[in-house]
């Protein structure tokens, strides 16, 4: 009997388990992530993420410090010092914007630019599916930046015993955490996504997301100043979702007129923004022609 | 004790022949940790020369420091006797037809080349760039913008803005991209004339059995080394460890066979099916005398001798696969 | 005259910059938020105010000098020889008997001939809707030009010296004069919109924070900055590597 052995035929058939659409997402959502953050890539892509997230989490390290450091009877009598988990948005809101502008464009452009998209396509992912997986990516990605720091200094603070009492109150704060966190990291996101649908190029998307925040912050301030309706409010961009992070919390920004304005009218405007965002990004992904 | 010896003196590099035009000497670059181009001394004179080399050997780094556009790292590179670094006036005696395919692509083609001839001062730029899109056959009233145009349409665009201001020296990285087989017979007629003329034409090229037309003196890069230079059917004489392969075709083809190794003039020999045999020769120039003396003395007749591996492709083959 | 200042010989490589940096998207976009100006600035005119220059002034200031003159002249400034550098084009300019400082100055002089009426016009217009006065529509026009300029030197030199100059120049908007500069006045004297904030004040008579450049600094750093940044993209491009 010949010991002859043939140890490689080169191509074969695929015959291991498919995982359909689900797995497509999946791998799709966390390459996103992976993408976003520079993972896996060059140390120089990291550079912009890494800014962002020192500029989200070093505050809630400091106040986490500052409630260690300081007597208890000091904290109480300043009562100023550490922020409620509502004011501290007011801290990170650079974070945010650098996330938004910079880091969310690359998971679309890039896909029209280098041709992928029609890769993605030509797998069980559909428009719909692959918009879905894109989505998700970038609000987890801002919520990295949302709601991570948020839960450290709650954390933080809890270990220190400076936190919610009882188990009670403790999870009525994640639940406000969470739903905090994720309304400052909806908008965005679905702004983000509305404008890099539009131009595959990156920058002239991050560009563009700066101007229009930067622009709705300019537009809602000036038409503010003695405005007799709340309706400059909804036109803030930048401020809107933050607000709206008081009212979860029960709390009232230290913004002039904001205690005008019902948090319907607020919700009603977050909402009117966000799927109008996300409304134009999934009929320009529909109309869009992808060739290979 | 274990004494290293210091490693032998590089060779002196070869003397500067009167008519180089253009002087590379001990010439270096590396892009940070790469090292592109590597210890490269050669010079070139009027006519044509053909830079090959597989990818990644550093001909268009090389093509890239003749025209100035980046610095050597070491060495020196010499044009009319002048850097083409920082004398601007040496740009006026050179053209240069870049790798890169991105155009202005606003601009129509006479537009793109009649730019070039206004850059350069000439007195009538639009008649200048006429000629040169002529010389191409780009049709100079072409509306398209360069945006619209094919690969090879570009490729000419590119030829006619290097050759518009008649320099003396002319680079063209891979020239014959894109083009159909017309247009390249047509562009490599064009080098031909350029050479004859008394230019500089030096042509880097993956178009083997094309470049073999248009010029005998090679450069051969490998690895950022300069491997060769000169003819290469020279350079081909040259290779003796590499027997050459010859074919003969004769009615006696075993007993010339035969006889051509009793004689030593052959090293193998490989029968073929017919009237054939195919022999490998250290020494060509031996073997082209031996063979009518044997066929002689036998009374064959010759139908054939052919070098198989006397070609260009053959010679990149050898220095560049080792 | 005219005709043989139009034609296609004559500033070869300002007409050449000129049509590169103009897209319509570019066009497009940036026009859309001169005209959302103007709709705030009729919107500020036509609220009840006390005072309306002061409210006019701070508009033109967050709206215009902070955000649309730099982000005009960057989005412009950067491509004039950044997309050269990047596409490989600039070889076309570069292997040309033509001094470099001409190639840099032709790149900034086309910038700002595109910027500037997307940038001063609608901004001018915003300024008079706002109902300010005279002062604040020249404050305006005058403030946003010295901007300009002064911008557009930075970011020319800035897209000719790094890749992804686009994000770079946001940056340098964003976080080092939207949030460094903004910490006390000395930092604010490293914000190139410090010194038209100044000017627009010094125009229209009116008090903005952040505005203390005293004259005649507040007339000639800009400029300076400006001849400075194209000095050193001048020495860049003589060294750059090219294609």
């Amino acid at each position: 009997m010949s010991d002859a052995r043939i140890l490689d035929r080169g191509y074969r058939a695929y015959t291991g388990p498919r995982l359909g659409v689900r797995g497509a997402v999946r791998s799709l959502i966390v390459h996103s992530i992976q993408r976003a953050l520079g993972l896996k890539r060059p140390v120089w892509q990291k550079i912009l993420p890494a800014i962002a997230i020192f500029i989200a989490y070093v505050p809630a390290i400091v106040f986490v410090g500052l409630s260690v450091l300081l007597p208890d009877t000091l904290l109480r009598e300043a009562s100023g010092v550490l922020p409620t988990y509502a004011q501290y948005y007011g801290f990170i809101s650079a974070a945010i914007v650098v996330f938004t502008a910079f880091v969310a464009p690359e998971l679309l452009c890039t896909d029209r630019r280098t041709g992928m998209l029609g890769l993605y396509l030509a797998s069980p992912l559909t428009r719909d599916t692959y918009l879905a997986a894109k989505a998700v990516a970038t609000v987890a990605l801002l919520a990295l930046v949302t709601l991570g720091p948020p839960l450290l200094m709650l954390l933080g603070l809890t270990i220190v015993g400076s936190g919610p009492d009882g188990p009670i109150a403790l999870l009525g704060l994640l639940a406000k955490m969470v739903l905090g966190g994720l309304a400052v990291a909806v908008l965005p996101a679905s702004l983000s996504l509305a404008v890099s649908s539009i131009t595959s190029r990156r920058a002239a998307a991050s560009a563009a997301i700066i101007m229009i925040l930067l622009a709705s912050r300019a537009v809602s301030e000036a038409l503010g100043a003695t405005a007799s309706t709340p309706l400059y409010f909804g036109l803030d961009l930048l401020q809107l979702p933050i607000e709206l992070v008081f009212r979860i919390y029960g709390e009232f920004s230290e913004i002039d007129g904001a205690r005008t304005i019902t948090t319907g009218t607020l919700v009603a405007a977050y909402l009117v923004w966000t799927f109008g965002f996300g409304l134009l990004t999934w009929l320009r992904y529909r109309r869009l022609t992808v060739t290979r | 004790m274990t004494v290293l010896l210091p490693p032998p003196p590089p060779p002196p590099p070869p003397p500067v022949p009167a008519d180089a035009r253009i002087v590379v000497e001990r010439v270096s670059k590396w892009f940070g940790d790469l090292v592109a181009v590597s210890d490269v001394s050669f010079t070139v004179g009027p006519g044509v020369t053909a830079l090959l080399g597989p990818n990644g050997a550093g001909k268009s780094t090389m093509l890239r420091l003749l025209c100035g556009l980046t610095p050597p790292s070491q060495g020196t590179v010499a044009v009319f006797g002048g850097n083409p670094r920082d004398d601007l006036s040496l740009t006026r005696r050179i053209g240069l037809v870049p790798q890169q395919e991105t155009l202005f692509e606003n601009l129509s083609a006479l537009g793109f080349v009649r730019l070039a001839a206004v850059l350069h001062g000439l007195d009538d730029p639009e008649g200048a760039a006429r000629s040169a899109l002529a010389v191409v056959e780009l049709d100079p009233d072409e509306p398209r913008p360069i945006a619209g145009f094919s690969k090879g349409m570009r490729q000419r665009a590119k030829v006619a803005q290097a050759l518009v201001h008649d320099p003396d020296v002319v680079v063209l990285d891979e020239p014959l991209t894109g083009l159909d087989p017309r247009q390249r017979l047509h562009l490599i007629t064009l080098f031909e004339q350029l050479g004859a003329a008394g230019k500089t034409v030096l042509v880097s090229s993956h178009v083997l059995d094309e470049v073999e037309r248009f010029g005998r003196r090679v450069l051969v890069m490998a690895q950022g080394r300069l491997a060769a230079e000169g003819d290469f059917h020279a350079i081909r004489d040259l290779m003796d460890d590499r027997p050459h392969r010859v074919r003969i075709r004769s009615d006696r083809a075993r007993e010339l066979a035969t006889g051509l190794l009793e004689r030593g003039v052959v090293v193998g020999v490989r029968l073929g099916d017919g009237d054939d045999v195919i022999v490998d020769a250290v020494d060509a120039a031996r073997l082209r005398r031996e063979v009518p003396v044997v066929a002689a003395e036998l009374g064959a007749r010759l139908y054939e001798v052919a070098p198989l591996d006397d070609d260009l492709e053959s010679v990149f083959r050898y220095l560049v696969g080792g | 005259m005219t005709v043989a200042a139009l034609a296609p010989t004559r500033l070869p490589i300002y007409r050449l910059l000129l049509r590169s940096q103009v897209s319509r998207a570019r066009v497009l976009a940036l026009l859309a938020i001169g005209i959302v100006g103007i709709v705030v600035g009729f919107a500020i005119g036509a609220g009840d105010r006390i005072d309306e220059l002061r409210a006019g002034a701070r508009f033109i200031n967050t709206f215009g000098l902070s955000l649309l003159v730099p982000v005009t002249a960057l989005v412009f400034s950067a491509a004039a020889l950044g997309d050269p550098s990047e596409d490989g084009t600039l070889v076309y300019l570069w292997l040309r008997p033509v001094r470099r400082s001409r190639i840099v100055i032709a790149a900034a002089a086309s910038s700002f001939t595109v910027a500037w009426p997307l940038v001063v016009i609608p901004l001018a217009v915003a300024a008079w809707a706002t109902g300010g006065g005279s002062a604040l529509v020249t404050a305006t026009v005058v403030a946003s030009t010295l901007a300009l300029v002064a911008y557009t030197g930075i970011f020319c030199a800035l897209g000719l010296r790094v890749k992804r100059s686009l994000v770079w120049g946001l940056l340098y908007i964003f976080i080092w004069e939207g949030f460094v500069a903004t910490a006390n006045d000395t930092a604010g004297r490293l914000a190139v919109r410090t010194y038209s904030r100044s000017v627009l004040t010094e125009i229209a008579d009116v008090t903005l924070r952040f505005s203390a450049i005293s004259s005649p600094y507040r007339w000639i750093v800009p400029p300076l900055v400006a001849v400075v940044a194209l000095a050193y993209a001048t020495r860049r491009l003589r060294r750059q590597d090219v294609a």
